[in-house]
Formats: C-alpha cells, sequence, structure tokens
C-alpha cells in the first residue's frame, strides 16, 4: 500500500512538473540550462533599458518584401539564400543567424504569395529552431498547412513573423541575447541583400530612402552586437563586416526638415499624417558599394565561412 | 484504498487551476489582430500587465521602442484582456514629443486603434498605460497598413 502511494504521489509530482514547466514555456522563462548564453563576465553588459532600446524591431522580415512588392518587383526565387546545406549547420551561431535569414526570405516568399515554395524553407526554419531549442514557438504544421493550401495568406503572415517574435522574446527573456542578436542580424543582412540587389535593377526613391536609412538602423545593430564581439571568432568576424558595412554608409547622409504633425478622424479612425521628414542623401556610387559589401557578407554567412 | 482514492482526487482538483494559471495573451493577440482590420500586416505585439497606480505618484506605463520608417503607414490597437480592470491606450512619442494617442483625457474619447503615417525613419517610443492609472492587462498590436 505505502508503495502504491508513493507511485501516485510520485505521478503527481511529474505532473505538476510538466505543468509548471509549461506554464513557463508561455511565460518565456526557461526550465533548462542555457548553454549559448553568454556569461555577463565575458560581455560588456548593456544595460537592459538599452538593449529594449534597440532591439524592438530593427529588421522586420516582412517590410521590406512589402516595399518591394508594392513597387510590382517580380518575384524572384534567385533572392532567395540556398536550403541544401542547412544541415551541416552545426554551431549554435550559424543556426541563429541562418534562422534569421530564413525567416525574412519566408517573409518574402509570403508577401509574394508564394506560398507552396515555402515548405523547404519552413522544414529548415523548424530544424534550426528545434537545434537552438525554441522549437515550440514555432507552429510548423500549422504554418506548412496555411502555406500548401494557400488559404489564408493574412493568417499565414501573422503566425510566421509571430513565431518570430516569440522566438526573439523567449531568447531576450532567458539571458540568450546573443542569439537573439544573430537571428535579428539574420533578418537584416537578408532584407538589406534583397533591398540594395532589388535597387541595382529598378530605381525606386522608396527603396533608396530605405537602403540609405539603414545608416541609423546599422549604428543601433552595431550596439547590440558590441558586447559578444569577444565572446568567440565567429562573432568577431561577423562583427568586423558589420563594421565594413557600416564604414560604407558613412558619407550617406541623412538629415531631417521639421514639421508639426496632422491629426484628423477617417471613418472613426484618428488618423496622424506626419510632415517631419527624413531625407535621405545617397549617390549611385555609395548604393553600389554597399549593394557589392552587403552581397559579399551575406553570402559569406550563408556560406558559413 | 482510501489514501490512494484521496490523493487521487486532490490531483484530479489542482491539476486544472495549474493549467488555468496559465496566460491565454496568445489568443489576445490573435483576436486583436484581427480586429486591427484587413489590408494589414502585423508586426508586433507587446502584452501589458500593469497595477493600479499608488496615490500621488505617476501612473504606471508600459514603454517600448521600435523603429517605424519613412513612408509607411502603421496601425496601433490595443485590446483589453477579459476580466482587466483598465482600459489600455497607446500614446506613440517621437523624442520625446507625443505624436498621437488613442485616449483623449480633455474629452475622454478612446479610440481601439489609432493610424500613423510616418515620414520620418527613427526610433520611436511607444507608451502603454491604463485609463485613470487603474490595474489591468491587455496587448497591444503594431501593424503594417498595405
Amino acid at each position: 500500500m505505502t508503495g502504491t502511494i508513493t507511485k501516485i504521489a510520485a505521478v503527481i509530482l511529474l505532473l505538476s512538473f510538466c505543468s509548471c514547466r509549461n506554464s513557463n514555456v508561455r511565460q518565456g522563462r526557461p526550465a533548462f540550462p542555457v548553454a549559448d548564453s553568454v556569461p555577463a563576465g565575458e560581455a560588456e553588459k548593456l544595460s537592459e533599458e538599452a538593449v529594449a532600446d534597440i532591439v524592438q524591431n530593427i529588421a522586420s522580415p516582412v517590410e521590406i518584401a512589402s516595399i518591394l512588392q508594392s513597387m510590382q518587383v517580380p518575384f524572384s526565387a534567385g533572392y532567395l539564400a540556398p536550403t541544401q546545406g542547412a544541415d551541416r549547420l552545426t554551431t549554435n551561431f550559424q543556426k541563429a543567424m541562418m534562422l534569421g535569414i530564413y525567416g525574412a526570405d519566408l517573409g518574402y516568399l509570403n508577401i509574394y504569395g508564394k506560398t507552396g515554395n515555402s515548405v523547404d524553407v519552413l522544414s529548415v526554419i523548424k530544424r534550426l529552431a528545434d537545434g537552438l531549442r525554441v522549437g515550440q514557438y514555432f507552429d510548423f504544421e500549422t504554418i506548412k498547412r496555411l502555406s500548401v493550401s494557400k488559404s489564408n495568406l493574412d493568417s499565414l503572415l501573422f503566425l510566421s513573423v509571430n513565431s518570430y517574435n516569440q522566438i526573439d522574446r523567449y531568447l531576450r527573456d532567458n539571458d540568450r541575447g546573443s542569439i537573439s542578436a544573430l537571428m535579428i542580424t539574420g533578418v537584416w543582412i537578408e532584407g538589406q541583400y534583397l533591398a540594395t540587389q532589388v535597387a541595382l535593377n529598378f530605381n525606386d526613391e522608396i527603396l533608396r530612402d530605405r537602403i540609405g536609412e539603414q545608416k541609423i538602423i546599422l549604428g543601433d545593430l552595431l550596439m547590440l552586437l558590441r558586447p559578444y564581439r569577444g565572446s568567440s571568432e565567429e562573432y568577431g568576424a561577423l562583427y568586423g563586416m558589420m563594421e565594413q558595412i557600416s564604414a560604407k554608409y558613412s558619407e550617406v547622409k541623412v538629415s531631417y526638415r521639421l514639421g508639426e504633425p496632422e491629426t484628423k478622424e477617417e471613418d472613426g479612425r484618428l488618423v496622424v499624417v506626419q510632415h517631419e521628414e527624413s531625407i535621405v542623401e545617397m549617390t549611385d556610387t555609395q548604393l553600389a558599394e554597399i549593394a557589392g559589401l552587403s552581397k559579399e557578407v551575406r553570402n559569406k554567412l550563408i556560406s558559413g565561412n | 484504498m482510501k489514501n490512494r482514492l484521496l490523493i487521487l482526487t486532490l490531483a484530479l482538483a489542482f491539476l486544472p487551476l495549474a493549467a488555468a494559471g496559465q496566460p491565454a495573451t496568445d489568443d489576445l493577440v490573435s483576436s486583436c489582430v484581427l480586429a486591427a482590420g484587413e489590408n494589414t500586416t502585423y508586426l508586433k505585439d507587446f502584452r501589458v500587465q500593469l497595477p493600479k497606480s499608488a496615490p500621488n505618484a505617476a501612473a504606471p506605463v508600459y514603454k517600448a521602442n521600435m523603429y517605424l520608417m519613412k513612408n509607411m503607414k502603421y496601425r496601433f490597437s490595443v485590446c483589453d484582456a477579459p476580466g482587466s480592470g483598465g482600459e489600455l491606450y497607446v500614446t506613440l512619442y517621437d523624442q520625446g514629443k507625443e505624436i498621437i494617442s488613442s485616449y483623449n483625457s480633455s474629452s475622454g474619447k478612446k479610440y481601439s486603434s489609432v493610424d500613423f503615417i510616418c515620414n520620418k525613419t527613427g526610433l520611436y517610443t511607444i507608451w502603454y498605460n491604463f485609463i485613470g492609472g487603474e490595474q489591468g492587462s491587455g496587448v497591444g498590436v503594431v501593424c503594417m497598413i498595405r
């Protein structure tokens, strides 16, 4: 009898543990040790507030693709990162970087409604997310079902972007900021590659402005990566490459024209039109150099060298 | 046998309580994204939970920073969690200057979402508060208007 009670008690304890662990996952708190977090002593610690200042939406996997679509730029599979070598990625650095790069590619595929082509990318993303122990935030089956059926693009976009946001939030909440920073950098570099390659062939002012404005964002991205640059050779090399891209932006000018915002009500909704404006000055030569280096860095990262 | 039954009863009684304690913010985010309307693409969500403001103290606020881009239209929506004490509203700041708020404290009018037509790329600060400094929980969603 005592043995039976002990067994029942053990089952209850186990069930309680499972319940708590699930609760932790949903709240973004880990129930397991993390090997890839950079110890505080090894990184120049940014204050939590400073990190929060710079990480929100540094790079969205869908905004650049949305601009390209509005420009009526035809979709090209040639811009996508190859998925064949993804199984050979071994380090968390490579996995996190490629998770970001494929995330931007998934955004590009989804915005253009090329969802049937996205199954390969989805499978790789799932493997990489599992490898980084964040696969629980990527609702692979639902996203795959929506992709294949092409039934609801809005839901697909929401689930895909939301999965990335949840992964990012979980990583930052659990002292894995170094991995989050890599994922964000991956999204950024792939978006930058896509925008610059298209800009070389399609002269569009909005796209050129978007590329030039990356000067502002790149400064913050470097600040995000800086604390981890000494944590590994790979990280140091990445930081060096991002600094090189930043240097290419040194002559790009971003100025501001002042103006007061205008508020109106449209269909019962409050709308504000901003009249203060950012103005980008970037020559064709500067654009070509930024595009060339961005491509070189992105190709280096996807080749894993 | 009685002990065994007692333990099983206790287990069955407490497990649903443990499950109910888990937040349902994901469902709230989904419904808030849906409420943002057609022709929008979800970008970001912020889960907000704030205590009631203390007497003679500033109302608690949830702050987030986000890059917004020139030539883009954004929609900021707010949704209250079921049972939330207060009503959530959003205010957007550019370098400390208020650009837009979904709540007008003078008129008492509150909007469930506000649109921002951005002409200046930069880092903006988003504040989430509950009206009157009430305790509450909810989500703020940022979408791009296509």
